[in-house]
């Protein structure tokens, strides 16, 4: 059985296993064959980068934010050190330590029944095929997705529990694995790294798809031209990608590629993973010419073969969008804010 | 190819597959009531318990189903239930033929519920929407809280068919779909002369009530 996030599950002895490093059990119809192909050549850049961060590391228990340190992330975060890079780089870390005692009290707390109902009906439905997540799993981390989960919802009573995070804590405690350092990292997360996607009005989610198709009309017309002859809005194709952050929509090592610039750049990311997967996939998405074709166009997007290749997915997500700034998304943030109130 | 007012788009070759008719059907209803398991048991014939995740936003499936020797293309969305995703996809409720509304015969909430689906549905949906509403999981005799009497009065009273199905064995799974399919086929092709096809009465006829329930 595989260990979740172990090194030593990526050595390459079994990459033909039906269950994935991170405890996935690997669909019936999954390309081994790209899949070998790409990790031939990846385990050397994993070694690579490994000893890297080894040497970054070397004995030190915090991360710090420097250039250096950002170019590493870009590059990939190594598994043995993936959450607790996280941790540091969000800024999770430091709330943790400035709030001792929340989580348990959060736990001990009074409960909302129908809070916690909801989120039960989306335990089970929660990465099933996962050995952690599944039903009658001698490993479970069912019941710490539970917890982590409950806690959030209580500590933000008016928007509770929004779906979506059931996927999101569930990846973060296979990487992180601590609970309560789960709970600041979602925290973090949905605080303030991303815009307010889960709360009860969405309002951040609709700002970014709209800020998402302000920026496909500038940076690839042709689409946008499709996509608004075809009267396809962004919400179809873009809603599961934002709210789960690309997870069940990607191949899992490319999510955590991801992720692992999420949480040093932020949001902002997203946009640019976005604007990446639009144009390399271009021609499939242009050669659809109805409605529903052009909807199915976006899930080929993401079931690509091509998505498999992490790092070559990462290397074009910096080359094919040029530098995003910060000021950039936040100016059309506000300008789509002011055009939804209108 | 072009669509009329309520999504009913005739003849074409949509995604690839020929077909007569074609037409867009909605999946509504609370969270976990098993939406995404009525759709795949209808479109693959199966239930694979401990199989299914939560649906974040919207998604679609096709299916052509044969109609008295018409085929009919079914572009089956699939919504996430959770209430604050419904300012997603209550825009899509307008272009539907038909909406599929379910509820959980287990979980009571879900089907009191239904009300606040039902003026939803007023609210956004066209005028001559075929609406169905379906006590999902009626296989789970010992932990149903709904009573089928009481469904069959909300239905009554709300003018619409009603049904009990099961995604897990199959019970009136099909039939959901084929009336829906049904209704539009007949709607394209009736005379003028022709009696006017009732979907609730075809239901009716055609519905199998689950074995070992109350009666």
């Amino acid at each position: 059985m595989a260990a979740a996030g172990g090194v030593a599950a990526n050595s390459g002895n079994d990459l033909r296993s039906e269950i994935d490093a991170y405890g996935f059990r690997r669909p019936d119809d999954f390309d081994y064959d790209t899949y070998e192909q790409f990790m031939s050549q990846y385990l050397s850049v994993l070694a690579r980068r490994a000893g890297k961060w080894n040497k970054a590391m070397d004995g030190k228990k915090k991360v710090k934010k420097t250039t250096k340190v950002k170019r590493y992330i870009r590059k990939g975060i190594s598994n043995e050190y993936r959450g607790a890079v996280w941790m540091y780089v969000s800024g999770a870390e430091n709330m943790k330590a400035d709030n001792p005692g929340l989580y348990q009290r959060l736990l001990d707390g009074p409960k909302d029944d129908e809070l916690l109902e909801v989120i039960k009906t989306d335990l089970h439905r929660t990465f099933p095929e996962n050995i952690y997540f599944c039903n009658d799993s001698t490993v479970s981390k069912r019941s710490s997705l539970q917890n982590v989960l409950v806690a959030f919802a209580h500590n933000h009573r008016t928007d509770g529990y929004c779906q979506g995070l059931n996927f999101i804590v569930a990846l973060m405690l296979l990487i992180v694995r601590d609970e309560e350092s789960c709970f600041f990292l979602l925290e973090t997360l949905v605080k303030r790294i991303l815009p307010a996607y889960y709360t009860r009005q969405m309002t951040g989610l609709k700002t970014d798809q709209e800020v998402l198709g302000e920026l496909v009309k500038q940076k690839l017309p042709e689409v946008s031209q499709r996509m608004e002859r075809e009267s396809v809005p962004w919400s179809i194709p873009t809603t599961k990608w934002f709210i789960c952050l690309f997870l069940d929509v990607l191949p899992i090592e490319t999510v955590l590629r991801i992720w692992d610039c999420m949480f040093y750049e932020g949001s902002k990311i997203l946009f640019r993973v976005c604007l990446s997967l639009i144009k390399q996939n271009q021609d499939v998405i242009l050669s659809a010419s109805n409605f529903p074709t052009l909807v199915e166009s976006f899930k080929k997007v993401t079931l690509h073969s091509r998505n498999t290749d992490c790092h070559s997915f990462m290397k074009n997500v910096f080359l094919d969008s040029q530098p995003l700034g910060r000021a950039t998304i936040e100016k059309l943030r506000t300008e789509c804010q002011t055009s939804e109130t209108k | 190819m072009s669509a009329n007012s309520n999504g009913v788009v005739r003849s074409g070759s949509l995604g690839g597959d020929f077909f007569d008719f074609a037409c867009k059907v909605m999946l509504i209803g609370d969270s976990g009531v098993g939406k995404t398991c009525l759709l795949v048991r209808f479109k693959d014939g199966a239930f694979l318990s401990g199989s299914f995740i939560s649906t974040v936003g919207i998604d679609f499936r096709n299916k052509v189903v044969d109609i008295d020797g018409s085929k009919v293309k079914l572009q089956i969305w699939d919504t996430a239930g959770q209430e604050r995703f419904r300012s997603v996809t209550h825009a899509y409720y307008r272009d539907a033929h038909a909406l599929l509304l379910l509820f959980d015969v287990t979980n009571r909430q879900s089907f009191e519920n239904i009300r606040a689906w039902v003026s939803e549905i007023h609210e956004y949906a066209n005028d001559d929407v075929v609406v169905m509403l379906l006590g999902n999981k009626s296989d789970m005799t010992s932990e149903r809280l709904v009573k089928r009497e009481e469904a069959e009065k909300l239905a009554k009273d709300n003018g619409i068919a009603y049904m009990e199905t099961s995604a897990k064995t199959g019970l009136n799974v099909d039939l959901s779909f084929m009336a829906v399919a049904k209704d539009l086929k007949m709607k394209k092709t009736r005379r003028p002369n022709e009696p006017r096809f009732n979907v609730r009465d075809f239901v009716d006829q055609q519905k199998q009530t689950p074995s070992g329930c109350c009666f």
